[in-house]
């Protein structure tokens, strides 16, 4: 009796994850399904190709599971009983998790290679300082002589390198919306590779727990045309 | 055991419940026996889930809507922080000991853990540990910056109030607890198995009760070696983990990860061992794959231990050593779909009755398959980018976690219910308690899913309206009350079983393994008579079993000497090779854990004083223990009419003494090489390292101390070679000899000490040598004592040639010893010369 | 060298993988530490070789006591505990090679310290 309730709770319960995602819930200034640059579109993509086969492969499982449950497995002999033992163990056991990893570690690791903090040759990089402090971030633009808090500006389609320390405990630099996060961690010069497609504010947030204000520990990213970025460097330039 | 006891009558059960039950009243506190404390833990670990459960409703509730202030960011960072410690540190894993505890002997034909007063002992300290870890809560002061303690955030400058250091000592204390179950469950699953237990016939449970063992031996060290380093920092001002001194607080997550990564296996075995022993009885065929299941079980007991980095993937080290643990994160899926598949073919090939606790296995399979499916997707390292530190993450540990772990225990704890109480579950509530559990568990982790990729960081006490998370926090927030709802009904449930469940019929679930020959509930020696073991099943060849067991007809029946025995066996094949006589009850393990609460507490207030006090009180405890042992008169003494096929263990060269003593080396030994770990680590990796001029510690003296410990040992390992040849010619001279070169290798030790430049408080690097100096004067130190205690016990008789076995044990510690102290020369003196010179 | 049917065989490939584990991951720290390759040359670096031969030989090692176990298994008489020993010995060193194989592959692909 159960049995059958449960795929149908599973299903509805999955229906429930599901729809929301087809409507456009995936809308959000943090949303990682959002994507606004290279390296968080690959991302996205990685994910909706693993969660489509992750559901498969879950519901395969489970069905498998309710059937292996509810047959009746008069006439298996001990023979065909151990054949079958070996076929499901290296079958599933073995060859789906070692295939499914070998798919998966041929599209990730390119895209894991694309987002190394490496400028290839003759490629222009902006080099932008920030540091961590509890519970705001420092931004500087090393030979500028521009000192910000809190927010961030960058040229659209440029690569930009962020250099992320921290002056105090640890904090993780990360705007969802073009990318992966660094950690701020004193001592230490990590360096994140960013680029955005589309000029735009792009939210930020420390993503690693620093004490008291960290949920209110945010800053913008904002990303303007060359044109435009270059009028901003020279205007915060001379306002310092 | 006084013989007038023996000669009273009554039949056989009563004799033996003579020799083998509790002290009546507050006399129940000195009980040693694994059936007593295994309830006990597992009693005590299911209140701490309900205080740890009632912090992740004030955690949902906070959260349940946008910009709420019910709850002030300070003290959300105190209930998140001790969420996570109490699941983990006072629920998870003393549960799982305690159910282990509990159930181990009975699986294994056994009366007892071979070394009670050790389970005693881990009790109290998590009895203990954790209430003074519970208490910071109740003065406010609780600790607040993340379960996983990250430096600097958890040290002195951040967090100056008392909380980080309830965290560093009382978890310390429990941990103490953890490694004491991990020794003895070791030793027990390998030495006291029924006669003709080989490994090959042993219950596939024991297979991951020892994996669970063997794994607590080898990660919990770099925890505790981490811990005491912080309570250093944080109470000395030794830079482990300041920049500023030439520390790093990377070190800080590589030790604790060390730890944690293996700890998520430590918690999934025993779990995946409830699955393993539950799918075959209601499937009523053996498990499929039985060799399968023993190599995944190995594997992912080594795989475990190389993944814990993913943890780290965004600290900023190296893409190509981000993409080995990545890799190894991956291949950790193998063996867990090969237990998967091996129970669905189980399955498959048997006929499946429908109960609770099947229910319960199903819930487990859904929820942790998908749990493991996005443990493989945050193994990939541009994905663990994003959502690494979201709600993304949570969700996913969670489903790993609940599912992996709470819903195979529930399952097993129906499934054992007849056990403890001798009646049987009800059905309908049951049901409810499940269906609400599994809905409400559903509905608040799947969609956190969504939420982490819509960006939410995790340990945020609160979150501005309109970042498209309202919805998704406020549908957790009702799942996670639904799932209180239902553990709520499951604690009904048992409770009214209690009293209204239907009497169990023996063995009620038709199991084929011995721990359902006992009664129900079991008297406190399980088996009255030992039977040998020739198949895997017993009670399914052998249904007759629990009858002849009862009536006495198998080995060890008579109980007349007033000793608790149990069969030592051998590891492989499973042969009897001596009797082990156990120790009955003991207030000396209540005494050393509240000497050692004294010293807890007193270094939380930090009154050093009594903190030493309660040391020298503890040392004075434990080595009175360790008196009681072999052949003294409250033990075992020589008698004439003691049997000699197969003989007292404590007559032997090879008792359960020796590997007890080995695996504690082990752990030691892990404790031992997380400290050269932090060592090199902070050589090649630290930002601030810095090496003072000249050479700080005298090295003549030092040198002159290593020899006289070398030929200390040397001498030491002869005695124990002719003692071992049944000759102890001289025995007590030979051994005052020992104990006096021994004290010259340590006082010459102290003297180093002294006379090194060392200044600990300003350098990670004089600090490291400051702890390896004190590590080994603690270990000569220590084996000095005992060689005097071993010299006092030939003199009383209690060690010669009929009785060998106590220096037998001791020298590994010895052999121990000496190996660390040239290996702390080599590694902590030369290899640095050699490095300034290069 | 120890016998093919000793206990401690059950585990012996998996140590030698913890041990070639650690090398990899140490060496791979040290060699960073001390001597850093050009990120621009990629994965053609002296470490890299190394590293990858360092990964090959403890292959070959664990694939040779696969070997040696697995015959042990044969020649055991069934239904033993010996064959039981050797059967899961010879799965152990096994998996030890694949995952030595597949966690050290990483390194003809990635530059080392960056």
């Amino acid at each position: 009796m159960f049995p059958r309730l449960l795929t149908a709770k599973s299903v509805a319960i999955f229906a429930l994850f599901i729809i929301p995602l087809l409507l456009g819930g995936c809308a959000g200034p943090l949303s990682t399904l959002d994507p606004a640059g290279p390296a968080a579109t690959a991302v996205a993509w990685l994910w909706w190709a693993m969660f489509a086969f992750s559901t498969v492969v879950l519901l395969a499982v489970v069905v498998l599971w309710l059937v292996a449950m509810r047959r009746d497995p008069d006439g298996v002999s001990e023979e065909a009983a151990r054949r079958l033992q070996n076929r499901w163990i290296v079958g599933g056991g073995l060859i789906l998790p070692l295939a499914s990893v070998t798919v998966l570690l041929a599209f990730g690791i390119p895209v894991g290679h694309n987002m190394l903090p490496v400028a290839a040759d003759g490629e222009d990089v902006l080099r932008i300082e920030v540091t961590g402090h509890q519970w705001w971030w420092e931004v500087e633009y090393p030979g500028k002589d521009i000192r910000l808090a809190d927010e961030l500006h960058i040229p659209v389609g440029v690569p930009v390198h962020v250099h992320v320390t921290s002056e105090d405990v640890i904090h993780s630099f990360w705007v969802p919306r073009l990318g992966g996060k660094l950690d701020a961690i004193p001592g230490r010069d990590n360096v994140l590779r960013l680029v955005a497609d589309e000029p735009g504010t792009y939210r930020g947030q420390c993503a690693e727990f620093c004490g008291l204000n960290h949920a209110h520990m945010d800053f913008t990213l904002e990303a303007h045309s060359q044109e435009a970025f270059e009028a901003w460097l020279e205007e915060a330039h001379s306002d310092e | 055991m006084s013989d007038a006891r023996t000669e009273e009558g009554g039949t056989l059960e009563q004799r033996f419940e003579r020799v083998w039950s509790n002290l009546p009243g507050w006399g129940t506190l000195a009980a040693v026996n694994h059936t007593s404390l295994g309830l006990r833990f597992m009693v005590t670990g299911v209140v701490f889930f309900l205080i740890g459960g009632l912090l992740a409703m004030l955690v949902r509730t906070q959260l349940a809507l946008p910009e709420q202030e019910i709850i002030s960011a300070d003290v959300y960072n105190q209930i998140f922080t001790m969420h996570g410690t109490v699941m983990m540190f006072l629920f998870a894993i003393p549960i799982l000991e305690g159910l282990a505890i509990y159930m181990i002997p009975k699986f294994i034909g056994a009366r007892d853990l071979v070394f009670p007063r050790i389970t005693s002992l881990g009790y109290y300290c998590y009895l203990f540990g954790g209430l003074i870890i519970a208490s910071s809560l109740v003065l406010g002061e609780a600790p607040d910056s993340g379960w996983f303690m990250y430096t600097p955030l958890s040290g002195s400058a951040y967090a100056p109030g008392p909380g980080s250091d309830f965290w560093l000592l009382g978890v310390t204390f429990v941990e103490i607890s953890a490694m004491a179950a991990g020794i003895e469950l070791t030793v027990s699953i390998l030495r006291t198995r029924s006669n003709g237990m080989s490994l090959r016939r042993m219950p596939i449970f024991c297979w991951y009760i020892l994996a669970m063992a063997l794994m607590i031996v080898f990660g919990f060290p770099p925890l505790i070696l981490a811990s005491i380093l912080l309570e250093l920092e944080r109470a000395v001002g030794m830079p482990f983990f300041d920049v500023a001194g030439g520390g790093d607080p990377v070190l800080w997550q590589h030790l604790f990860w060390l730890f944690g990564h293996p700890d998520v296996y430590i918690i999934f075995l025993p779990a995946a061992g409830i699955v393993s022993t539950l799918i075959p009885v209601f499937s009523q065929r053996p498990i499929v794959g039985y060799r399968w299941l023993v190599l995944a079980i190995i594997v992912t007991a080594f795989i475990s231990f190389g993944l814990w980095v993913h943890h780290m993937f965004t600290i900023g080290i190296p893409k190509l050593a981000q993409s080995f643990f990545s890799v190894a994160s991956m291949l950790v899926a193998v063996p867990t779909a090969i237990q998967i598949f091996a129970w669905l073919a189980t399955l498959w090939t048997g006929r499946v009755i429908y109960s609770l606790p099947m229910l319960w296995i199903f819930g487990f399979l859904v929820v942790f398959v998908a749990g493991g499916l996005t443990g493989v997707m945050l193994a990939l390292v541009p994905f663990n980018w994003q959502v690494h530190d979201t709600h993304f993450v949570v969700a996913h540990l969670h489903y790993v976690l609940v599912g992996g772990m709470l819903f195979p225990l529930i399952a097993g704890f129906y499934y054992w219910l007849p056990h403890w109480s001798g009646r049987m579950p009800s059905a309908a509530l049951g049901r409810w308690g499940f269906w609400l559990t599994f809905i409400g568990f559903n509905v608040t982790f799947l969609l956190m899913h969504l939420t982490g990729l819509l960006g939410m960081p995790r340990r945020v006490y609160t979150y501005e309206a309109g970042l498209g998370w309202d919805w998704l926090n406020l549908l957790s927030s009702v799942g996670g009350f639904i799932m209180a709802a239902g553990v709520a009904m499951i604690l009904l449930d048992i409770a009214l079983h209690f009293r209204f469940g239907r009497p169990a019929p023996r063995n009620p679930w038709n199991a084929d393994t011995l721990e359902w020959a006992t009664d129900t509930p079991p008297g406190s020696y399980n088996f009255v008579s030992l039977p040998d073991v020739r198949t895997r099943h017993p009670l399914w060849e052998h249904p007759e079993l629990p009858e002849t067991i009862a009536a006495g007809e198998h080995g060890l029946a008579r109980i007349d000497h007033g000793r608790r025995e149990t069969y030592g066996s051998d590891a492989v094949t499973g042969k009897v090779r001596e009797v082990i006589h156990l120790p009955s009850n003991s207030w000396l393990p209540l005494l050393a854990a509240l000497s050692l609460a004294v010293v807890c507490i007193a270094l939380l207030v930090r009154v050093y004083p009594v903190a030493a006090l309660g040391a020298a009180g503890a040392m004075v405890f434990l080595l009175r223990w360790s008196w009681v042992n072999g052949a003294h008169p409250q033990a075992a003494p020589l008698k004439d009419n003691e049997p000699h096929q197969p003989p007292l263990h404590s007559r032997t060269c090879d008792g359960p003494g020796l590997w007890g003593m080995v695996v504690t080396l082990l752990a030691n030994g892990t404790l031992y090489v997380s400290l050269i770990f932090g060592w090199l680590y902070l050589w090649t990796a630290s930002p601030g390292w810095s090496v003072p001029e000249g050479q700080q510690i005298p090295l003549v003296p030092l040198i002159g101390s290593g020899v006289l410990l070398t030929l200390t040992v040397l001498f030491y390992h002869r005695v124990v070679e002719r003692l071992r040849g049944r000759d102890a010619t001289g025995l007590q001279g030979k051994l005052w000899g020992v104990s006096i070169l021994g004290g010259a290798h340590v006082a010459l030790l102290v003297w180093v000490q002294m006379s090194a430049a060392l200044s600990p408080t300003e350098l990670a690097h004089d600090a490291l040598l400051l702890v390896m100096l004190i590590y080994l004067f603690i270990h000569g130190g220590l084996a000095v004592i005992l060689s005097v205690l071993q010299a006092v016990r030939v003199r009383l008789g209690y060690i010669n040639s009929a009785l060998p076995y106590e220096p037998v044990v001791l020298r590994p510690f010895w052999v121990y010893t000496l190996g660390v102290f040239w290996v702390s020369f080599a590694v902590f003196i030369l290899l640095p010369m050699a490095w300034g010179g290069a | 060298m120890l016998s093919p049917t000793h206990p401690f065989q059950l585990v012996l490939g998996l140590v030698i993988w913890s041990v070639w584990f650690v090398a990899l991951y140490g060496g791979l720290s040290v060699g960073c530490a001390v001597a850093p390759p050009d990120p621009a040359a990629g994965a053609l670096t002296w470490l890299n070789a190394l590293l990858l031969l360092l990964t090959l030989a403890t292959t070959l090692l664990l694939v040779h006591w696969t070997l040696r176990c697995w015959r042990g298994a044969s020649e055991a008489g069934g239904g033993t505990v010996k064959r039981f020993l050797t059967w899961v010995a010879s799965g152990v060193h096994l998996t030890a090679a694949g995952a030595t194989l597949a966690v050290g592959l990483p390194v003809i692909v990635f530059p080392p310290c960056v």
